[in-house]
């Protein structure tokens, strides 16, 4: 699965601005509102229940947070790129300031791990985590997640 | 004997020795198996190299039995009883069961290979049959092999305890091929002999353990001689049990592992002391065999001893190690790597001089096979162990990163240590971890100067601290004082890319990712109940369960053995690996760059003591 499926270039946010975690997840919920015209609160919910179960920073400044909800139809992807780096209880204590959200549909359960490893599996790539951070643009950011190659960034 | 030949043993002896010690450091370059090396010396030096003629069945049999001892007490001495408990069910079943499987499997195959009668294809077989501690432990231990807790308790604790089984087989098999038409011993009787082979070990060994505690205790020794009291009385234990018609092997490893799990006075010393006799119970042991062996009657049996030996590497240990552990939890690669590490070693070749001085006949046949099938074992085991355990994506992640500690033993006080850490960059210390409360700092030492805890003021990289702990828990302070464990990108696949908190919920995972992947009688269970429940009551760093599409993952234990942090792998299938590991561009890559980094970190290591 290639993230292009699941991410749109109106779904990339290149500078966000939040202080808290709580904040980043607000603004993120917005947009993934926008982009799948469902309810923010809802969003907002799921997405924090996903968190009580544990932090979804990965380590090296990367967070995905991800959750199910009833209504969607495909997985949808949202994308943040932070202006200042926040607290997000990752397991290294590292600030986050590359935010991949991953919204799917609750029946989506195999497709659903799988575009999560995937996503996952990108970001674990020196390479693109670095050109991610030193891009501004929306097209920029997008062009990094959406071209970079499906195979061997493992 | 006349005193120039006097001279001349000890100094053929001690040359041999030398030379042994001095391959260590070969050994140690090369990854080559040492004790391979230790073997290689005594075939060198023997009759058939530069002709040290030694051919005294008796008298090898003899000091091998005493190094057996020596080195069965040391690894039952520094085998912790957690460990033991935690893997003594599979452990003790491979170590009966699979040493009886093992010596069947192989003891039938020997039978078509050199068409022996029945009884003497199962003598072969039982004198290979059992794995060699000294080989496992050096391996696993020196060799730095972190593989998960359980997998290496269990080889541990499996090559300590089959010993004693083998050689109970081997003697009673040699006692029925000797005897007057080879059906003198009915079963019965072999079973008598059995119960009260393992029975005595048993009753000889736990009392005897606990004398040597008492007694080390009570009396207030001179320190230098504790040590040699303690080895003494463990040498009396296994004689004693051995001349009561016991397992003296048994007796002594039951005894080590007693004593190495009570507070016993001067335990830093004792262990030190057997670190060094064992030592040189392996040499001397290798040596000794090396030097009886006949290297040019090898080439007559080569062939089919090594046909027999790849047989029992590739057949008859892993069908063993399959059937005792079914019953047990372990995934088939755990079950395939404990397969591979069912090293043969000096005790197989120990057991192969009974048949010769047992006056079985065609004993050379035996002994030389034996022999072959140990340096085999050796070879192909030895060296790989460690590519197999990466191969089989088992090797776990240190923990923490390298501490700098000394321990400073008081004298008359079994419930105080004093420990020094060296305080290196990056540590929780430094980044502001508070030390607790039950270890009390006493002296900085800084720059050269010593100053009171009170007056130092922060801690600052180099420093060396002084503490008083009660030594209950010194994996705590390791942890604070450790630098930081270098995190490799294989981590993040081993540990899953999520975490979880193991306080939450069957259920509320469920809901993450499921539904439907959690037994729905456990939905209210947390995440660690449930896990420390299919574990067994006690889950273990890097245990790993398969729930549904996922994979749940310990990450971190606390030192009452509690789940503090969880993995989430989505993606429980590891990826595929390209099969010949070497001819890929990457790993081959990656091993030079850690034989590059390896070279700078002893050298800079080697700096580091020229400037002390």
């Amino acid at each position: 699965m290639a993230l292009a499926d699941l991410l749109a270039q109106d779904a990339v946010m290149p500078a966000l601005k939040a202080n808290s975690k709580k904040q980043l997840l607000q603004e993120i919920a917005e947009r993934a509102a926008k982009v799948t015209e469902l309810p923010e609160r809802e969003i907002f919910d799921v997405i924090l229940q996903r968190e009580r179960l544990g932090s979804t920073g990965v380590g090296n400044g990367i967070a995905i947070p991800h959750g199910k909800l009833s209504s969607l139809d495909t997985i949808v992807g949202v994308f943040a790129r932070l202006e200042n780096p926040v607290d997000f209880e990752s397991l290294d204590d590292m600030p986050v300031d590359l935010v991949f959200l991953l919204l799917a549909p609750e029946g989506a359960g195999a497709d659903h791990l799988k575009a999560l490893s995937r996503i996952a599996r990108v970001l674990r790539d020196a390479d693109v985590v670095e050109k991610l951070r030193a891009s501004t643009s929306a097209s920029a950011i997008y062009t990094i997640l959406a071209g970079s190659p499906s195979s061997n960034a493992a | 004997m006349p005193l120039e030949t006097l001279y001349l043993a000890i100094l053929v002896g001690t040359l041999l020795v030398l030379m042994a010690a001095f391959s260590s450091l070969l050994a140690f370059r090369f990854g080559t198996p040492l004790l391979l090396l230790f073997l290689c010396i005594g075939l060198v030096a023997g009759t058939d190299g530069f002709g040290v003629q030694f051919d005294n069945g008796q008298l090898a049999y003899f000091v091998g039995s005493l190094a057996l001892a020596v080195i069965l007490f040391d690894s039952g001495f520094g085998t912790s009883l957690h460990a033991f408990r935690q893997a003594a069910a599979p452990a003790i079943t491979m170590a009966t069961l699979g040493v009886l499987l093992t010596a069947g499997i192989f003891g039938l195959m020997a039978c078509v290979v050199f068409d022996l009668q029945l009884i003497q294809g199962l003598l072969l077989g039982s004198i290979v049959a059992s794995t060699d501690a000294a080989a496992v432990f050096f391996l696993l231990r020196i060799g730095g092999i972190a593989v998960r807790d359980r997998v290496r308790s269990t080889l541990e604790v499996e090559s300590g305890s089959n010993d004693p089984m083998a050689i109970f087989l081997t003697i009673a098999l040699v006692q029925i091929a000797t005897g007057t038409d080879g059906s003198s011993l009915p079963g019965i009787d072999i079973l008598r002999l059995f119960g009260m082979q393992m029975g005595l070990g048993v009753a000889i060994g736990l009392p005897g353990g606990m004398l040597i505690v008492w007694l080390v205790n009570k009396l207030d020794m001179e320190r230098g001689l504790t040590p040699i009291f303690v080895v003494t009385l463990a040498l009396l234990v296994f004689s004693a049990t051995g001349a009561l018609g016991g397992s003296g092997f048994l007796a002594v490893y039951i005894a080590g592992l007693y004593a190495g799990n009570r507070s016993i006075r001067a335990k830093t010393a004792i262990r030190r002391f057997q670190e060094g006799m064992t030592w040189l119970a392996q040499i001397v042991m290798f040596l000794v065999l090396g030097l009886l062996a006949t290297p040019s009657q090898f080439p007559a049996i080569a062939l089919p001893a090594i046909a027999l030996a790849l047989f029992l590497v590739l057949v008859a240990r892993p069908v063993a190690v399959w059937l005792c552990l079914s019953p047990f939890r372990y995934t088939k690669r755990e079950r395939l790597f404990i397969s591979w590490v069912g090293l043969r070693g000096a005790v197989s070749i120990l057991l192969a001089i009974l048949p010769v001085i047992g006056g079985v006949e065609g004993g050379m046949l035996f002994f030389n096979t034996a022999f072959i099938i140990v340096l085999v074992s050796l070879l192909l085991q030895g060296w790989t162990i460690s590519p197999m355990a990466k191969r089989l994506s088992l090797v776990v992640p240190p923990r923490i990163g390298p501490v700098q500690r000394v321990e400073v033993e008081l004298p008359g006080s079994a419930n105080h240590e004093l420990v020094a850490y060296r305080v290196v960059k990056d540590s929780p210390v430094l980044t502001g971890e508070r030390i607790p409360r039950w270890a009390r700092p006493s002296l900085v030492v800084r720059n050269g100067r010593s100053m009171r805890y009170q007056y130092a003021g922060r801690l600052q990289e180099n420093d060396h601290v002084y503490l008083f702990i009660s030594p209950n828990f010194p994996r705590l302070l390791d942890r604070l004082f450790a630098s930081p464990a270098p995190v490799e990108k294989d981590d993040t696949e081993f540990f899953g890319a999520f975490t979880v908190d193991p306080k939450r919920t069957l259920g509320e995972l469920d809901e993450a990712y499921g539904p439907g992947i959690v037994p729905a009688n456990s939905r209210e269970t947390t995440l660690a109940e449930y896990l420390e429940r299919r574990f067994g009551g006690r889950a273990e760093y890097a245990d790993r369960l398969r729930l549904g599409p996922l994979e749940i993952i310990v990450r971190d234990v606390d030192d009452r053995g509690e789940i503090t942090s969880l993995g989430v792998s989505l993606e429980p299938e590891p990826l595929a690996r390209p099969l010949p590991d070497f001819i890929n561009r990457k790993t081959a890559r990656s091993a030079l760059d850690r034989l590059a980094r390896r070279r700078r970190n002893r050298r800079k290591a080697e700096d580091r003591q020229a400037a002390e």
